[in-house]
């Protein structure tokens, strides 16, 4: 009788965890993105962290998650290196077409997008 | 042997009951989702929050924990950081002044098909002598690119750090005061954060459909 109490128990505790392995590798991406806000003398180090992650992904020919290219280029474009940061965002629009109309403005503007639309 | 078995019986009763309800811990009917469905968004764009807590921290905080829940549910999400600075390159420096424009306007700017809005109504800190006890509350609200709302939802999370059991009542006292004295030093909302937003996403009777790159099973 207990054994099969604590059967279904666990079954019932277990329900909630889906053993979902995710889509992709963020590699802390989130972490990153916090550790920058929180003390913004650690950008710099954070930007290498986010950059040493794709690396590694696409060295292992696995899926860039949405949005990480294009925030390294933001945050490369932020420090200034404006060739890397198109560089990023031309492979975020290549990964991902949902992406292409603000990737284009990013590239074509060489700094961030002025739109008129969003003023009216 | 006849009382036995009825027992058997009741307790089997009991555990279908609470493997049935095993997840939904609130009430609430499930929402309409047919203008979800009828939408089909693939992208979505996460806007800074509106904050209506103390810490003018916890909307940056925030919106690093929302790209992987909703990326993991299927869908394109547009990158937070670099979404933040475009909109203050507009001279929207805060929620407030985001979440003021139009749905539409927005996700027109950044070519999503949906915008989230989310509105922090707590994150705080409540300190008691030997417990702290954390606490985050957001409003969510995802609308398509026309302007019409496709969901909402409501989540709070509350946490007291276990204290540990040393063995000694006294033991128990100073490992208390430590883990306030910790928590009170610095507390860690953002396992928190991500839980909510983790459940409100994922989890009946809130959960969001999944997007196009969520696997096929």
């Amino acid at each position: 009788m207990r054994m099969i109490c604590l059967a279904v128990c666990a079954l019932a505790l277990s329900g909630c965890a889906t053993g979902n392995k995710g889509l992709y590798d963020w590699g802390g991406y989130d972490a990153m993105l916090y550790g920058a806000y929180k003390d913004p003398t650690t950008v710099a180090a954070n930007m290498q962290k986010l950059e040493a992650h794709i690396h590694a992904l696409e060295l292992g020919k696995q899926k860039v998650p949405p949005g990480l290219y294009a925030d390294l280029g933001t945050l490369e474009l932020q420090a200034g290196d404006k060739e890397k940061a198109q560089a990023n965002f031309r492979k975020e629009r290549e990964l991902w077409p949902e992406s292409a109309s603000l990737m284009d403005a990013l590239i074509n503007n060489g700094a961030m997008p002025k739109a008129k639309e969003a003023k009216s | 042997m006849r009382a036995f078995a009825s027992k058997a019986a009741a307790l089997s009763a009991m555990a279908a009951a609470l493997l049935l309800t095993g997840c939904a811990s609130h009430p609430i009917a499930k929402q309409d989702l047919s203008a979800f469905n009828a939408a089909k968004p693939r992208s979505i764009l996460v806007v800074p929050a509106v904050n209506k807590s103390l810490d003018v921290d916890a909307p940056n905080y925030l919106l690093t924990t929302l790209t992987v829940p909703l990326a993991e549910r299927g869908y394109y999400v547009f990158p937070v950081h670099t979404a933040k600075t475009v909109l203050e390159q507009e001279g929207f420096y805060d929620g407030d002044q985001v979440q003021k424009q139009p749905p539409e306007a927005l996700a027109r700017l950044f070519g999503a098909d949906a915008v989230l809005f989310v509105t922090i109504n707590r994150w705080d800190a409540q300190y008691a002598v030997l417990a702290t006890t954390v606490t985050v509350d957001f409003d969510y609200r995802l609308v398509s690119k026309d302007g019409t709302e496709l969901w909402k939802a409501n989540k709070k999370m509350a946490y007291s750090p276990q204290n540990q059991n040393t063995g000694s009542p006294l033991g128990n006292l100073i490992a208390a005061a430590v883990s306030a004295a910790l928590e009170r030093a610095k507390p860690n909302y953002m396992p928190l954060a991500q839980s909510a937003n983790l459940q409100v996403l994922t989890m009946e009777p809130t959960a969001i459909p999944t997007g196009p790159y969520a696997r096929v099973n």
